[in-house]
């Protein structure tokens, strides 16, 4: 209730926006200058000023052929074990990658040819061929070790038993599976240990339990460890592999970022034709300067947080290019309307705007809060790339609130008074020119 | 113009008041209408119902299984949604000038030709050198692909007689499969003016004889046709084909085989969707959610006219998820997702436009059912002009956007398309439902009156309205007078003008 009461407070004062320009252009012109900084330092920290994804820029993709172990219920877990790997790839020069995944993990085929696919971009600051010959075999062998080839997740010694635990259940069906080529490993392995003599070893759900003759001393301890570690691997029995690391295009040409750029300003230049013949030329233009500033400042927002830009992105610009001018529009609406009001050979175009922007105020704000929970449902339910589209419209929205109650109305008043300087065809200024020359004929009428 | 809609709309307006005296209590016409209202609400909901039925449940007639609007196979869903099938592609002959430069004219090539076969929303990306990767949405069946693609082959027109080469798949612009009631499934091939020139110079040279059509290595023609006359006009056409697939299969062959770069098939499979495959449930359950809230706040900050715009928006919803079932060329990705927000946004918009105008016209001194014309008549133009500039734009994007752009634009133009309609009518006719229900409880609509008014009963406004109206006319009298007075002032200091003017000449 007080928050209500605040709101009609507010609607019962005065606006004074319109006049106020200097002071509220400085808040886009604080975020472009913060974006501007931001965008120098990550250019010299992360290499790139901009975070522009592989739709963009290209990168490089792998498949993990996994076969039929790939299925509806597990391809999740894989998924998690995959984007593990590529956090931390340890290359063979002794440094750790952080490899980005680029967009979501794929899976591809069914049955025998089931495989995920996985495009990642190159790692900042690091050369093509430095990608080429040292983070992608590193990232292929590291794939090749951690999800076809596991190694055991815990290995206990007590007294003569050894335990070799893995995350999965071992299969144990006669010659050839996972059990028996484990058991073959060990065996191999342990000829070179003169002092043990194995009695057992059973497979027993994830771990294999060996039991010796006699108690193993901490010196073989540690040596067999390291060395069950390395060899005792449950091997992918079918037949996985790990394929590619190649490089990979832009899926967004520069033929179609030209093509979407030609059809927007297209748009732009008919709706400024359109709002030109319907309200005023000076409507359009200043519609059209609170669409830039919009789009500014979902930019800047993306360049601050450094969020990649992906094709999606242009979905978002082209969303908010809508919103922007429909708020913008429905403002001038009011200022046709109280323009032709008798009073308004009263006011000067700020008082115009202020007026046209008081009434409109509740509407813009409740047509925000509505679309703004559509958004946020989206951005709080979706999925992770879902949400990397959400926020620039979130952005995009707010900011075009924004524009189309301080900057929209209040560039329109500019141009009214820069129109009746220059002389200008706006359609105001004969009304204007008159109650500033008359200024005796406003009591006439009060009379 | 407008200052002649702006007159008819206060006559009417007076005509409609004298009909509502202004008693507190309901009086017998009241309670009649207020009967027949309720009916009309109770076949609205009835109507709706049925339409949620058909828009969100699926059901079984017989052995037919029937998809509801919102379903998998309903709604063509795209790439990054539902995921579809891939295929590599490796170029044979790497060798050649300019192979990069190539390898990119292959690429928008195929582009264009998954463009024109209506998958907008395919992507096409360059792997390693010499590896394209198509990926096809809506297709389920990794085979599919060679439907749309084919294995791209060269074909060549062979002389039989001299055994010369006169024409190959890179004189050939477009090859096109259809039924020829003389020749039965026929292939027809559109040259370029060079293939234009030599065809019709090597047909004219040799009526009579064989000409001989060569697909891929193979040295056994697919058919040796006579040449009976001159072909000048620049279309060659294969026959022989027993089935429309088969004509089909070899025009997408021979249409990929004229490619810079020769392709090879190398794998092809189904993809998941490039989301994830959680996207769609998690993007439908956040619809939902969004939907239900949007609702609830409507119905808190406006109330019953809130209720309204709900039942209006339920119905916008289920028109929508009809189109977008039914028109083939609207196909479901993010971007076009993000346009169905933006026109549900612009569908909320328009009635919180209504209703912030009906607040103004009642806080004015207006009675409901006045505040609600003139609340609707004032809104028409920001509504209409808002939609007609977005209509604009989509229009454009659809013609010059490639893709997701276009993809987006016509979800949009649908989504607004229909928003008006249901804004203007749908909403109209509720809204006046609904106030027909209570029209002298403004509690009931969250309307108040402004503090001049604060006295004035909800209903009991027709003096006061018409002495408002009677001074709006005057302003609009004044202002008319005004203008023609300053017309003939500033004629009169023209004339004066030019009467000087002609002095000092």
């Amino acid at each position: 209730m007080k928050f209500k009461d605040k709101i009609s407070n507010l609607l019962d004062k005065d606006f004074h926006i319109a006049e106020k320009r200097k002071i509220i252009f400085i808040i886009p012109i604080a975020i472009l200058v913060v974006a501007a900084v931001m965008m120098i330092i990550f250019r010299f920290t992360l290499g790139t000023a901009l975070n522009l994804g592989t739709d963009f820029t290209g990168g490089y993709s792998v498949d993990i052929v996994l076969g039929n172990q790939l299925t509806d219920s597990n391809y999740q877990t894989y998924y998690s074990k995959i984007e593990d790997v590529f956090r931390s790839v340890e290359a063979d020069n002794g440094k750790t990658y952080n490899v980005r995944i680029s967009g979501a993990l794929q899976r591809q085929g069914s049955g025998d040819e089931s495989s995920i696919h996985v495009k990642y971009s190159a790692v900042n600051g690091v050369s093509e061929n430095e990608m080429s010959k040292v983070v992608n075999p590193a990232i292929i062998s590291a794939l090749e070790n951690k999800i076809l080839n596991k190694v055991p997740t815990k290995i206990e010694f007590d007294g003569n038993v050894i335990t070799v635990s893995y995350d999965e259940v071992i299969n144990n069906f006669g010659k050839g599976s996972a059990f028996d080529e484990l058991k073959t490993a060990f065996e191999e392995l342990i000829e070179d240990y003169d002092g043990v003599s194995v009695t057992s070893i059973e497979p027993d759900g994830k771990k294999i339990v060996i039991t010796c003759a006699s108690e193993i001393d901490s010196a073989t301890v540690k040596k067999l460890t390291s060395e069950i570690r390395s060899k005792m691997n449950l091997r992918d029995i079918y037949s996985g592999e790990v394929k590619g690391g190649d490089l990979v295009g832009a899926t967004v040409s520069t033929e179609l970022l030209f093509n979407a750029i030609l059809a927007v300003s297209l748009a732009l230049v008919f709706m400024l034709c359109y709002i030109g013949l319907r309200f005023q030329l000076s409507s359009g233009l200043a519609c059209i300067i609170a669409l830039f500033h919009d789009i500014l400042i979902m930019f800047a927002f993306m360049a601050i947080c450094h969020i990649e830009i992906n094709s999606t992105f242009i979905a978002a610009l082209i969303t908010i290019l809508g919103y922007s001018i429909n708020n913008s529009i429905i403002v001038f609406d009011r200022v046709r309307e109280n323009m032709r009001s008798v009073y308004s050979k009263k006011m000067s175009p700020e008082g115009i705007a202020n007026k046209s922007v008081k009434e409109t105020l509740m509407r813009s704000i409740n047509t925000t809060i509505t679309t703004l929970i559509m958004i946020l449902m989206v951005a709080i339910i979706g999925v992770s790339d879902i949400k990397i589209f959400a926020f620039p419209i979130i952005i995009g929205l707010l900011s075009g609130t924004f524009s189309s109650i301080c900057i929209a109305p209040s560039m329109w008043a500019l141009f009214q008074r820069v129109g009746k300087k220059n002389k200008e065809n706006f359609n105001i200024q004969p009304k204007e020119k008159k109650s500033n020359k008359k200024s005796a004929k406003p009591s006439e009428i009060g009379a | 113009m407008d200052e002649k809609n702006s007159l008819t709309d206060i006559e009417q307006e007076v005509e409609l008041t004298p009909a509502k005296k202004a008693p507190v209590v309901a009086p017998a016409h009241k309670a009649i209408k207020k009967k027949s209202t309720i009916t009309k609400l109770v076949l609205i909901g009835v109507a709706m119902v049925i339409g949620m039925i058909f828009a969100f449940v699926p059901m079984r007639f017989g052995l037919t299984l029937y998809h509801p609007f919102l379903s998998k196979e309903a709604i063509s869903l795209g790439l990054d949604l539902q995921g579809g099938v891939y295929a590599v592609y490796q170029a044979t002959n790497t060798d050649t000038d300019n192979f990069d430069s190539k390898m990119e004219g292959t690429r928008s090539a195929l582009q264009t030709l998954l463009a024109n076969k209506g998958y907008t929303e395919a992507t096409i990306v360059r792997e390693g050198t010499d590896r394209i990767r198509v990926e096809v949405p809506d297709v389920n069946d990794p085979s599919g692909i060679l439907e749309i693609i084919g294995e791209p082959t060269s074909i060549k027109f062979v002389l039989d007689s001299t055994g010369e080469t006169v024409i190959t798949g890179d004189n050939v612009v477009d090859a096109t499969a259809y039924y020829d009631p003389s020749n039965g499934y026929v292939v027809r091939l559109q040259l370029d003016s060079a293939g234009r020139k030599k065809f019709g110079e090597a047909t004219s040279n040799n009526i009579g004889s064989t000409m001989s059509i060569y697909l891929g290595s193979s040295t056994t023609p697919i058919s040796s046709p006579t040449i009976n006359s001159a072909i000048t006009d620049g279309n060659a056409i294969i026959t022989g084909f027993s089935s429309r697939e088969e004509a089909e299969e070899r025009a997408n062959q021979i249409m990929s085989g004229t490619f810079d770069v020769a392709l090879e098939l190398r794998e092809s499979q189904t993809i998941s969707p490039t989301l994830g495959e959680d996207a769609m449930l998690y993007g439908l359950i956040a619809g939902i959610v969004g939907f239900v809230l949007v609702i609830a706040f409507l119905c808190a900050v406006y109330r019953l006219l809130g209720v309204a715009a709900s039942l209006a928006l339920i119905i916008y919803l289920i028109i929508y998820l009809f189109f977008l079932a039914v028109l083939p060329w609207v196909q479901l990705t993010l971007p076009g997702i993000a346009g169905i927000l933006l026109s549900i946004g612009m569908a909320v918009d328009a009635n919180i436009i209504i209703f912030e105008r009906i607040k103004d016209e009642y806080r004015g001194g207006k009675s409901i059912m006045a505040a609600y014309h003139a609340g609707f008549k004032k809104a028409l133009f920001a509504i209409l002009d808002s939609n007609v500039t977005t209509v604009i734009a989509c229009v454009l994007l659809i013609l010059l956007g490639t893709g997701s752009v276009s993809g987006f634009a016509i979800t949009l133009l649908v989504g607004v398309l229909i928003s008006l309609f249901t804004a203007l009518v749908v909403s109209r006719l509720l809204v006046k439902y609904f106030i027909n229900l209570n029209s002298y409880n403004a509690k009931l609509y969250n309307l108040k009156r402004s503090k001049q008014y604060e006295n004035l009963d909800a209903d009991a406004t027709d003096a006061v309205v018409m002495a408002m109206m009677q001074r709006e006319q005057d302003e609009k009298d004044q202002m008319k007078e005004e203008k023609l007075q300053n017309k003939e002032r500033n004629k009169a200091a023209r004339r004066s003008k030019k009467n000087e003017g002609g002095e000092t000449a």
